[in-house]
């Protein structure tokens, strides 16, 4: 007798599908459009947003723990975090990422590595201290699944064009400053600014939302690993009040990191859930009270 | 794993490998003639239950389990759970081919009931050195890679470990990935 796959979501799917089908086609359109208005060689632009792009991959596992200053621990240093992310990730048949700690009373964990042989995760004293064992446990599990479903390269190449843009956003002017003027209609600079702007503002949108599905994605893939999704549920919901009921000042030394926390620490944004790199709580909660049901039907 | 887990994200576990679990008993004469290391007489199989599963069904598949193995071996078999929410089937039978075979059935017993994917895996227990010497066998793997505990605190003998390894790689599929080796500390055996 097999097990069905828990938490097979097809809306989840074809979401994603949907996300990315609009990012290629928003990036196709850019790169036509730089191609043909502000005369940047096809090869250029490769050399310029490739060479970042690979520079950010290579350097993703190392940069991320430098940027959040977290420790890599050995064994003797925390053998239980060590014991915990070993059973988890004979489970998940995953090799073992570098284990590290992070010195603050805000519970919170980040995953991060191009592949999950160059991998590392991260855990917060706070986390460790504050949640119980197995809400630990679930948190962990969230985090290495993000390194099983190769969360790094699919941000990476999916923000790929948006970094370009981000780019000629700013210098648009000394693109295309000099040049053919005899030309009529707008100047060429301005178009580029505007077709930037456009492109940046587009897939900064379209990329959370990709983010915000992968936060989906690794919950469903803590809910296996552990078996048990209501400690992630419980931890979550930990995590989150802990979060709000911290003062600012103290938030803010950790806030370039958020992306690859499994909260995010500036819940209080006022923009809408499109602008989020997570998805709200209950949202997570619902996703993962169904799968917890799921899991509880006979086989 | 193929591009739609790294497209969508993981949707199942790997399913457990138990073949080659026999390989230990193969593995005997060496073990006990070149290493000098007798079968303990105790093994375990460890697994993880699905904690939202319907309880009393969960209950009543261990405890049928349970009764198939002490009816179809001559093995003793008991239940145990650890501080993680792993569950522990121990068994125990002086004879090393029984008892490999009991650990086979209980994995092989555990897959039909629908808990293959959360098969962890099973250490059998060997004495003859100065500390007890353990074979675990990944279930996610299909191979086996030595526990050698010192006993002080929790460290591992990896001297002696990589020692087991060389020279049983002729007989025993050894994991090649040392990151792999897992250690299962506070096992019951």
């Amino acid at each position: 007798m097999k097990r069905k796959s828990f938490g097979r979501d097809r809306g989840l799917t074809l979401r994603m599908l949907f996300t990315s089908g609009l990012l290629g086609v928003l990036y196709i359109a850019f790169a036509f459009a730089l191609i043909e208005f502000a005369g940047v060689g096809i090869v250029g632009m490769l050399v310029i947003v490739g060479g970042m792009s690979l520079v950010q991959y290579f350097t993703s596992d190392k940069l991320a723990l430098l940027a959040s200053g977290a420790k890599v621990v050995s064994e003797q240093q925390a053998p239980e975090l060590h014991a915990m992310v070993e059973r988890l990730c004979a489970m998940a048949d995953l090799p073992k990422p570098k284990v590290a700690v992070i010195d603050t009373d805000i519970p919170n964990a980040f995953a991060t590595g191009r592949n999950p042989n160059h991998s590392a995760v991260a855990v917060t004293t706070g986390l460790w201290n504050r949640l119980e064992p197995r809400e630990v446990e679930g948190v962990l599990a969230h985090e290495l699944s993000h390194i099983a479903n190769r969360d790094v390269l699919i941000m990476t190449l999916a923000s790929f064009f948006a970094m370009l843009a981000g780019i000629l956003t700013r210098y648009a002017i000394f693109f295309g400053g000099g040049g053919d003027r005899d030309r009529n209609g707008p100047p060429i600079w301005l178009i580029v600014f505007l077709v930037s702007l456009a492109t940046y503002a587009l897939s900064y949108v379209l990329i959370r939302t990709i983010s915000r599905y992968r936060e989906y994605a690794a919950d469903r893939g803590a809910a296996l690993v552990t078996g048990a999704p209501e400690h992630l549920m419980s931890a979550l919901q930990k995590i989150s009040s802990g979060i709000a009921s911290i003062p600012q000042r103290d938030l803010r030394e950790v806030e370039t990191m958020n992306a690859f926390f499994i909260v995010p620490t500036n819940l209080k944004s006022s923009f809408g859930e499109l602008f989020l790199t997570h998805p709200p709580l209950e949202k997570r909660l619902a996703a993962l009270a169904r799968i917890s049901q799921e899991m509880g039907r006979p086989v | 794993m193929g591009l739609a887990d790294v497209l969508f994200g993981r949707k199942k576990l790997k399913e457990a490998q138990e073949e080659r679990l026999f390989a230990l008993s193969t593995a005997r004469v060496t073990l006990d003639v070149e290493l000098g290391l007798r079968p303990g007489g105790r093994a375990a199989v460890v697994f993880k239950a699905l904690s939202s599963g319907d309880f009393v069904r969960v209950e009543n598949d261990l405890q049928e389990l349970l009764d198939v193995a002490a009816r179809d071996t001559g093995s003793r078999v008991s239940r145990k759970e650890d501080e993680f929410g792993f569950n522990w089937i121990v068994v125990e039978d002086p004879d090393l081919e029984d008892l490999v075979a009991t650990v086979h059935l209980v994995g092989s017993e555990l897959k039909a009931r629908g808990f293959g994917p959360q098969l962890l895996a099973s250490l059998f227990r060997f004495d003859g050195y100065r500390h007890p010497v353990y074979f675990v066998y990944g279930y996610k793997r299909g191979a086996f890679w030595p526990f050698v505990p010192t006993g002080n605190e929790k460290t591992r003998d990896n001297a002696k470990e990589l020692e087991l390894k060389a020279k049983l790689e002729a007989e025993l599929p050894i994991e090649q990935d040392l990151t792999r080796w897992l250690a299962l500390f506070d096992a019951p055996v």
